[in-house]
């Protein structure tokens, strides 16, 4: 469906390949060099966007599974990635335990959580589920809010990740650590969906009783879908306790929540770049914001009040998710999607 | 066999409501503390339950799920901060002002947010209204940069005194308020022209589409309603307490009224949302030293969960069966 002039298929395994041709593979290579030699070209401010933007590709991949391909909507992801970074966080702290048995704990815990907060979604769907997840964002965060454990409303402090007695410390070596997971975790989901389980979550999606007469098991994969969308929003959580080395609520709140689901919509749903280039564009469009537009247009324009700075980003963002589900609600995906395209079939395109 | 079963079930439920109001009857009288929780319960939930009265209208008409609608009230408290004590209107030009208002962001949110999206899946639908309210979020922080604010008093202030109880007169005012909003409500749909074709719209689009009625003025004019009924929750909500960020977890803890009332239930609503009010209150009194603090405010979640597993589709909503 997408391959270049006159390549064609001879063999399943050539069918199923995820990167087909030469040039595919050098470009993959090519991408992968450029990421991976990035610290050496940006300052300690912008590496440290790109970090954060390396863990919420990891949770958005989480949710696109869970509501792109599964079609069960989340509106409490940001609960979950709390769950994982408290679950990270006091395993490191008060057990002393080793950070990579904490990241996996905490995806684990994750994921446990999610399927409990899942069981409604075996008997209502839609605005029901939507619901049931916010309440399980107000309920997670109550707990962590009153836990003594937690730290209550001030938080915790976590040390830095550390494997086998190196620590991750400086903003280089941070990046290397998020993005290799980050790599894997995006691999992970991009073939799990090409499996019998995916291919289970897409019917699910299209119509979820249809499904179930074809003999797929809804209890089994709604739920599953539930824990593999938690667990990369553990993961997630996680790196992101690690990395921040200081955890308090807010950092969990339910606008994070809504932003994710606004993040997988605007990059597209249900496919494996969406996640990736919405979490560009938001947190990009974020930066942006904060660095160059708010202090230009306050430097420019003296009237204007004093809420402006912290009252035109979430504006903007709920304007984007907006006119993207009016204008292109395939999202940033599909126009990705006609450009390779188009450039592919240039200069004939037919 | 089954009918049977039903019926005694339906019977037992009764049975067991009736023993509850006996038993907070029997309470109010014995102990004080008792009588203030109910009727602050009471009261607050009434408020719950008008927003989620305007829910109900946008769902009834439209079948669109309105997550703004804790931003909604929000924006109309501060809206009325702005009338009232700002600009320092009295109250009888300065409410008109909020309802024309809520009427004016009701119709800009229905013709520039939903209009275009039309017949699209549930999820962009719900996700569009996650939109306006992100969106509505910052407008507030935009314009209101204060973290909260109190509403000038618009009820009298003296007590009353029932029993040894001590009770602040404006409970009561919201209480009446609340129930008179309701009826005019019911009254309005019961023989209002628009109103009866709303409830037409509600029970089949096409059918009221092929009798010439425009389907898309009824849409509008129940977002109107919906943000008029959610803005007059808003200001009585904040005269009771003050104009916080929290009002819009308020809009979210309307929800767990309208999943217990039914989605599409005006009667449930009215119903659902007195038992959250008093259950929050209730809650809040006599859990706190037995639970952590704020248990109050996750208590309508709490409801919510336990809904879904039980009866998913409310006490009064009415029971979907779908085809492939």
């Amino acid at each position: 469906m997408s391959l270049p002039c006159g390549i064609r298929n001879h063999s399943y395994a050539q069918d199923m390949a995820i990167v087909r041709t030469r040039t595919q593979w050098g470009m993959m290579l090519g991408f992968l060099v450029l990421l991976f030699t990035a610290p050496l070209y940006l300052s300690s401010y912008w590496l440290g966007v790109f970090n954060f933007i390396g863990i919420s590709i990891i949770a958005a991949t989480g949710l696109n599974i869970l509501t792109g391909f599964c079609g069960q909507l989340s509106i409490g992801h940001a609960g979950f990635i709390a769950v994982g970074a408290y679950t990270s966080g006091i395993l490191t702290t008060r057990f002393e335990l080793p950070f990579l048995v904490g990241l996996i704990c905490a995806g684990l815990m994750a994921g446990l959580i999610g399927i409990i907060f899942g069981l409604p979604s075996i008997r209502v769907k839609g605005f029901y589920l939507a619901i049931t997840t916010i309440a399980a964002q107000f309920i997670i965060m109550w707990v962590i809010q009153q836990w003594d454990w937690t730290g209550g409303q001030l938080g915790m402090t976590v040390p830095f990740a550390s494997i086998g007695g190196y620590a991750f410390r400086s903003g280089q070596s941070q990046f290397y650590l998020i993005f290799v997971i980050t790599v894997l975790c995006v691999f992970l989901a991009k073939n799990l969906v090409r499996t019998r389980v995916g291919r289970a979550f897409i019917a699910i999606r299209d119509n979820d009783l249809a499904a179930e007469v074809m003999g797929v098991n809804l209890t089994y994969y709604k739920l599953l879908a539930f824990f593999i969308g938690c667990f990369l929003a553990g993961i997630a959580g996680s790196l992101f306790a690690h990395w921040n080395i200081s955890l308090t609520p807010e950092q969990f709140s339910f606008k994070d929540s809504i932003l994710y689901v606004g993040i997988i919509i605007i990059g597209g749903l249900g496919t494996s770049v969406g996640p990736i280039l919405g979490v560009l564009f938001i947190r990009l469009l974020k930066e942006v914001l904060t660095i160059y537009l708010v202090p230009f247009l306050e430097n420019t324009l003296t009237m204007l009040p004093s809420g402006f700075a912290s009252g035109v980003t979430p504006m903007l963002f709920g304007l984007v998710i907006v006119l993207f589900l009016i204008l292109e609600p395939r999202g940033i995906a599909h126009r990705w999607n006609l450009f390779k395209a188009s450039y592919r079939l240039w200069p004939f395109s037919y | 066999m089954k009918a049977r079963f039903k019926q005694i079930f339906k019977y037992t439920l009764w049975a067991l409501f009736a023993t509850i109001i006996f038993f907070i009857i029997f309470l109010c009288v014995k102990s004080t503390d008792f009588l203030q929780f109910t009727i602050t319960g009471l009261s607050v939930g009434m408020v719950y339950a008008l927003i989620a009265l305007g829910f109900v209208l946008v769902w009834k008409a439209s079948s669109v799920a309105n997550l703004a609608l804790g931003q909604i009230v929000l924006i109309s408290s501060w809206f009325s901060y702005s009338m009232l004590e700002q600009a320092g209107l009295p109250a009888y030009i300065g409410l008109p002002i909020v309802v024309i208002f809520a009427l004016f962001l009701g119709w800009v949110i229905e013709r520039f947010a939903l209009r275009p999206l039309i017949a699209q899946p549930i999820l962009s639908l719900i996700a569009v209204t996650l939109g306006v309210g992100y969106f509505l979020e910052g407008l507030i922080t935009f314009i209101w940069p204060l973290s909260t604010a109190a509403l000038p008093s618009l009820f009298p202030k003296e007590v009353i005194h029932i029993g040894s109880a001590v009770i602040s007169q404006e409970y009561l005012w919201v209480i009446g308020i609340c129930l008179l909003v309701f009826l005019s409500l019911v009254f309005f749909f019961r023989y209002h022209r628009m109103g009866i074709a709303m409830r037409a719209t509600a029970d089949d689009q096409i059918a009221v589409q092929a009798c010439g009625i425009p389907v898309t003025r009824v849409f509008s004019t129940s977002w109107m309603f919906a943000c008029v009924v959610a803005a007059i929750g808003g200001v009585l909500i904040s005269s009771i307490g003050s104009i916080s960020h929290g009002l819009v977890e308020t809009g979210l803890k309307a929800f767990s009224v309208v999943i217990l009332g039914g989605l599409d239930s005006f009667v449930g609503a009215m119903v659902a949302g007195p038992v959250i009010g008093l259950a929050e209150t209730y809650g809040g009194g006599y859990l706190t030293e037995y639970l952590w603090a704020g248990v109050r405010d996750v208590i309508p979640f709490i409801i919510i969960i336990i809904v879904m597993v039980i009866k998913p589709f409310g006490l009064f909503g009415e029971e979907r069966i779908e085809r492939i």
